[in-house]
């Protein structure tokens, strides 16, 4: 039976090409929805925080807490709310990406050194410009680092969106295990492994052309 | 050869998550929520068993060392990287055609993979950011290499040891759901069964189901972990928190 259901059937390939890019492009595109939607919010959350400090505390629990619901579960439980749709996946997956962003985005803003701060206010910048010239600058590394965390986490987690029918590449692998067809659930497989390797690499290049100066390990278990 | 099992038996569609819960029939017998439960819970402890095993004193003695810092910070990323439902989705043919069938093999590789990099991330961090002060002290009154690791630089490391091991678990606990679909069962059945069924109270139920395990196993560990540091070691690190403690 081997050579019938190999892992990885050519003509397969050849013949379902069309249908694989267009899962490699919707995975693409969702994966990009979630981090842009992700990072709009944890901008907004990160906000709140910083200017209403003693919400800080708040902010970060439930985000955290949002992150410990496991993903089936969240997929899940808005189905009977948004049926098979593109939000129910959305919604998790923006979810999942905040408790990373509003950390790095906080994170990023606290080690911009107080004297360069003192410095900025001494030549006169208002407070707006002192953070778009200067705390945004200062903080793009460790906020780049924290998009890298939570773009490869939801390369990962839209392939587990197909389990409410959405996201590209994890349909190929629910479709290929349904059927007991390996050649699919190969194809899915090998190729979200590589989109968010592939990604993950992509924003290494980027780190260190924004950042020469600080190749910065984000230690943290 | 057939594909995934789908479920075997429907469930009325409109009896309510009242009804499902307090039926004593779906918490036992065939496909109950107790065997589920059973069914998670030890996979989850022989994942975390050699995932801890592996990864824990690999790293205490690699930093112990002061060596592979570099391969070892590639391999968390990479590790971080790989998608956990890929990957357990691509052992599964191979674990069939080698003759192992669905489980456990390709879940529990792909879990344990996951386990991995916090825990070893968060043992490298902290053997390696032991005071210098302390383990000077230690070689001073004539500790020798093994002796230091395990009776000062492990003891001080313990709190961020264990924060990394909660953090794996944590992650191990809310991702072994993906489980049921790839052929298995365990906790996240009853969502599969959901949405295959289009039932929705065995969708939310299922999802609640899940979600109370894994909130309860978080707080089982913030407790364990609370227990398992000494209580000198933590007033050290309240005085030392505001300076370079990792998270």
């Amino acid at each position: 039976m081997s050579d019938a259901n190999p892992l990885l059937r050519f003509d397969y390939l050849v013949d379902q090409r069309a249908a694989i890019v267009a899962a490699v492009l919707e995975h693409l595109e969702l994966t990009v929805a979630t981090v842009a939607l992700g990072l709009l919010l944890a901008a907004l959350l990160a906000g709140v925080a910083l200017r209403w400090r003693w919400l800080r505390p708040t902010i970060s629990a439930g985000t955290a807490a949002l992150y410990t619901i496991p993903s089936v579960a969240l997929f899940a439980l808005l189905v009977p709310s948004t049926g098979l749709s593109r939000s129910t996946a959305l919604i998790p997956l923006v979810a999942y990406t905040l408790v990373v962003l509003v950390s790095a985005i906080l994170d990023g803003f606290d080690q911009v050194p107080r004297p360069v701060e003192e410095a900025a206010e001494a030549l006169g910048l208002t407070p707006r410009r002192r953070v778009l010239r200067v705390r945004i600058p200062l903080a793009l590394p460790v906020i780049i680092s924290g998009l890298r965390v939570a773009t490869v986490t939801t390369v990962g987690l839209v392939t587990l969106a197909a389990i409410v029918g959405q996201g590209g590449l994890g349909r190929l692998i629910l479709d290929g295990l349904r059927r007991a067809f390996w050649t699919p659930l190969t194809v899915g497989a090998v190729l979200s492994i590589v989109l968010a390797l592939l990604l993950d690499a992509a924003f290494v290049l980027l780190e260190r052309r924004l950042a020469p100066w600080a190749v910065r390990r984000t230690a943290r278990p | 050869m057939s594909g995934v099992r789908l479920a075997q038996a429907a469930l009325p569609r409109d009896i309510t998550l009242r009804e499902w819960l307090l039926d004593g029939a779906s918490w036992t017998g065939e496909g109950g929520i107790l065997p589920s439960l059973v069914d998670t819970l030890t996979l989850f402890g022989a994942v975390m068993l050699v995932a801890t095993l592996l990864a824990v004193p690999t790293a205490a003695v690699l930093a112990h060392l002061g060596r592979a810092r570099l391969i070892g910070a590639w391999l968390v990323n990479v590790g971080r990287a790989v998608p956990t439902f890929a990957l357990a989705a691509l052992l599964v043919p191979i674990s069939l055609r080698a003759g192992y069938g669905f489980e456990p093999w390709p879940i529990f590789t792909a879990l344990t993979l996951m386990a991995l990099p916090p825990m070893y991330l968060g043992t490298y961090t902290a053997v390696s950011g032991v005071d210098r002060a302390a383990v000077d002290a230690a070689r001073a009154v004539g500790l020798r290499g093994r002796a230091v690791l395990r009776q000062v630089e492990l003891p001080l490391a313990l709190s961020i040891i264990l924060t990394g091991v909660r953090v794996s678990a944590v992650q191990v606990i809310a991702t072994e759901p993906i489980r049921a679909f790839l052929g298995g069962d365990g906790l996240g059945r009853y969502v599969r069964d959901g949405l295959g069924q289009r039932n929705t109270t065995l969708i939310v139920g299922g999802a609640a189901l899940v979600a109370v395990l894994a909130g309860l196993v978080a707080l089982a560990l913030a407790a364990l972990q609370r227990l398992l540091v000494p209580r000198g070691v933590r007033r050290l690190q309240a005085v030392g928190a505001s300076r370079d403690v990792p998270a």
